[in-house]
């Protein structure tokens, strides 16, 4: 099971630089071959991600690689922290500068002197596991050395530690999240990491009164907070009307506030007339509701419970991503190494209502009803930024799929 | 950044000596940088119907050239043509050999391929895995021909060696055949070669056209295309394959590249068709004479106008070579390497002027280099509005992609008339400036 017949899981790498690539104010420089960082550019101006003087490459030629000549690379740090004047550079290998071994921290020890610049670096190179790895490497680390120590707090602000623009509808559940906290909490976000944010903000991130973790990868960064700043956390993602209901709960003890009582109410109603399909389940003669889910972590273990509260049975639930970043992973969530094995249970479907990425998408039988889920978007593009799949509207988009795929299968 | 400073940094044509060190970046870090072998080898093996594509690299070199193929009705779309091995650090410290044979008879099982290229990425040659004799013991097993086309890019400057390396490898497929009256286009990279004047000068001629490559053939128009009589070489990076198939079947070959020097089109016109043994197409004097009428009266609009050479379709140094016939001065050519064939033209260019030679791809600088040089006009791709704004203007060429012969010469010299009168308009304050 050595071939890769799809787009593979994009690395550690891919998703450190995707993060860092969203904090205005600091420069992203790759350490070498050129091709690397110009193939990238689609894939991040995909991914809503503006790139000019913010993301350079060195290149990097046979000598620099049989000799391991940093020159060039010192060379180019001094040149774009003189050139574009970055509060931070963050220096990435390669995958070549990681196998040759490059001291990219010993080099910015050394140049350090010479520049205004804060400097930090990542030797990932993409080989120590996959995107999920590789945010949360970026989120600790921004916490540990971006974030400064505060002691005193901004009651009316959280921070947001999990946003990735490599997960589908991003943005869109920013917004949601956003609009959740201001109507249960009167709450405004400060830093959002990794989602338009900048060096300034993240300095002080310190200040905000509560961090909303929505990604197990930003667990890690949260504790590193808590200790710091002493700033308290809730961990979770709210999905569906009783998810959500559930979650503001959490921030609410957390805070010790309480939500918005019509909020909540009208939360309830809504999981209670959604509720109302668990009946029409029952009545299904020949085919009962099932969902195979696939996406990342919180995705999947969120919405496949709120598909269980209404009768669609959650016959399998896979992690795009291993396993690793996620305390005490729920038993049920699957994490295939390779692709052969997702190929083979997608494949199988049969009347059943997938969420789950557009490549998979093509393996299903025309009996099947799809939504999308996650990355990557093939067909089409993402846009709309009102059009979550967290909380209560994310649940009102997932119920008219949930609609369409009952009358399948009546 | 200082255009005073970056231009220091910078060797005139006259003091290279060895291109890959003379040849200097503008700046160290770049944006975007040079595209990668790994998309040539990719661009290449899309117009090869029937053929494989198996990736062996990271996540990252896979996903992206992936990516490039989704959309693509050539390549296949999502379950298309391009495959992938993506190693690990067990890879790197272990060898991932062991892991491309498992991955390759996944492929023989699933697809059942006409041919594969293997297409290696920089980790896999910094390791130091030997794929060619993998490539012939997978040959020997499988029953069809396997190729590997080395892709680090940390050896070569840009996408183009990817191409050259690919079609290069199509060598190995081909079979000796008994020679007929047909050509080969090898190297035609842009634009469609059927909407090009040379092929509308071989199709009046009654010529067929063997096999195209890279730009659309299959693998049983490479194994025959050593019948054709002679092989077009419309790009240098048909030039290995060409000569090694010169070499094997006695296929001599025409260099016919995107010249914009009428002489240089006349010659190659009169090889072709003296290797094919045919009389030059009438129609050939009218062409000409059109193209020397379009110098003519080109070179009293253009004496005097100065440029900055950037990305175009054409040989940089040929094209740089005729501008500076024309009385044009050339004040910095961006360029990827000077090769024995640049020689003439550079010694041209060197009898009247002396540029400032870069590494091309690399926008963001030239900003500040405008300021120093102040060309009237610059040929490439850059935003016009920004260029407006410091007194040039951009020569739009994207169209000779598609262009062999005579057409170039007047396409190229209408564009820059029109290009140096905007100019002249925009120093004079007109033209909204």
């Amino acid at each position: 099971m050595s071939l890769t017949r799809y787009l593979p899981i994009p690395s550690d790498r891919m998703g450190i630089l995707w993060s860092l690539l969203n904090i205005e104010g600091c420069a992203v420089l790759e350490y070498g071959p050129a091709g690397t960082t110009h193939y990238s550019m689609g894939l991040f101006a995909g991914l809503g991600i503006e790139q000019e003087n913010s993301l350079f490459t060195t290149h990097m030629r046979e000598d620099d690689v049989i000799m391991g000549d940093t020159s060039r690379l010192e060379n180019a740090i001094i040149e774009v922290d003189k050139n574009c004047a970055p509060k931070v550079i963050f220096i990435c290998a390669s995958s070549c500068a990681a196998v040759i071994g490059t001291d990219l921290k010993g080099v910015c020890t050394m140049i350090r002197p010479k520049v205004n610049a804060k400097l930090m670096s990542f030797e990932q190179g993409g080989f120590r596991g996959d995107y999920s790895a590789g945010i949360k490497t970026a989120y600790s680390f921004i916490a540990e050395h971006l974030a400064e120590k505060r002691e005193e707090k901004q009651e009316t602000k959280y921070n947001i530690i999990g946003a990735s623009v490599g997960s589908y509808r991003c943005k869109a559940d920013i917004i949601e999240i956003e609009r959740l906290m201001r109507e249960a909490f009167g709450m405004t976000a400060h830093a959002r990491l990794c989602l338009e944010t900048d060096v300034e903000t993240i300095r002080t991130m310190g200040e905000a009164s509560l961090n909303l973790v929505i990604r197990p990868e930003g667990i890690d960064a949260a504790k590193k907070l808590e200790e710091k700043c002493g700033t308290r956390y809730v961990s979770g993602a709210p999905y569906g009307y009783a998810g959500t209901a559930e979650w503001l709960r959490a921030v609410a003890e957390a805070m010790n506030k309480q939500p918005n009582a019509a909020l909540i109410a009208s939360l309830e109603s809504k999981q209670r007339e959604a509720a109302q399909y668990r009946m029409y389940a029952r009545m299904l003669k020949r085919n009962k509701p099932q969902a195979f889910l696939y996406g990342d972590y919180e995705t999947v273990r969120g919405l496949s419970s709120f598909l269980e509260s209404i009768g669609v049975k959650a016959e399998k639930r896979i992690c795009k991503h291993a396993l690793l970043s996620v305390p005490q992973p729920n038993e049920g969530i699957e994490y295939h190494r390779t692709e052969l094995e997702r190929i083979g249970i997608f494949k199988s479907a049969r009347n059943a209502l997938i969420l789950a990425d557009d490549q998979l998408k093509r393996l299903c039988d025309k009996s099947c009803t799809y939504m999308r889920i996650s990355t990557p978007v093939i067909d089409g593009a993402q846009v709309a930024v009102h059009m979550p799949i967290m909380g209560d509207r994310g649940a009102d988009m997932l119920m008219e799929y949930v609609e369409e795929y009952f009358n399948t299968l009546r | 950044m200082d255009g005073k400073e970056l231009l220091s940094r910078l060797k005139r044509l006259s003091e290279i000596e060895d291109a890959n060190k003379d040849i200097r970046d503008l700046t160290y870090a770049q944006f975007p940088g040079t595209h990668c072998p790994l998309m040539g080898a990719a661009m290449a093996v899309r117009g090869i119907d029937g053929a494989y594509m198996m990736i062996v690299g990271t996540d990252e070199c896979a996903y992206y050239t992936k990516r490039m193929t989704i959309h693509s009705e050539d390549w296949g779309g999502v379950g298309g043509r391009c495959v992938s091995v993506t190693i690990d650090q067990h890879d790197i410290t272990f060898g991932c050999v062991k892991k491309v044979k498992e991955a390759f008879n996944e492929l023989m099982d699933e697809y059942s391929p006409e041919a594969v290229f293997i297409v290696t990425t920089c980790v896999p040659e910094i390791i130091g895995d030997d794929f060619d004799a993998l490539a012939a013991e997978l040959t020997e097993g499988s029953g069809i021909r396997v190729m590997i086309v080395h892709t680090e890019h940390f050896k070569c400057e840009n996408h183009l060696p990817g191409v050259e390396r690919t079609i290069t490898a199509c060598f190995e497929l081909m079979q000796p055949q008994k020679k007929n009256g047909s050509v080969n286009v090898i190297g035609q990279r842009m634009g469609r070669f059927e909407d090009t004047e040379l092929n509308r000068i071989l199709v009046s001629s009654g010529i067929e056209i063997c096999a195209m490559l890279p730009s659309g053939c299959s693998i049983d128009d490479i194994r025959r295309a050593p019948c054709a009589r002679v092989n077009i070489v419309v790009n240098d990076i048909g030039l290995p394959l060409a000569k090694k198939m010169k070499a094997s079947f006695g296929t001599p070959y025409v260099f016919f590249d995107k010249f914009t020097n009428p002489e240089h089109i006349e010659i190659a016109y009169e090889e072709l068709f003296s290797f094919l043994d045919l009389p030059l197409p009438a129609e050939l004097e009218a062409l000409k004479a059109t193209a020397e009428k379009a110098v003519s009266d080109a070179k009293k609009k253009l004496t005097g106008v100065s440029f900055i050479y950037g990305n175009t379709p054409f040989r940089a140094f040929e094209a740089c070579a005729f501008m500076s016939s024309l009385g044009m001065k050339p004040e910095l050519i961006q360029c990827h390497g000077i090769k024995s064939e640049d020689q003439n033209d550079v010694s041209s260019i060197l009898t009247a002027h002396d540029p400032f030679i870069t590494q091309s791809a690399n926008i963001s600088p030239m900003q500040y280099i405008y300021d120093e040089l102040r060309p009237m006009l610059y040929l490439g791709h850059e935003y016009a509005m920004r260029l407006r704004k410091k007194g040039i203007a951009l020569v739009h060429t994207d169209m000779g992609g598609g262009m062999l012969g005579y057409e170039a010469t007047s396409y190229l010299l209408a564009q820059l008339t029109h290009s140096a009168e905007e100019a002249r308009e925009i120093r004079e304050g007109g033209m909204n400036k």
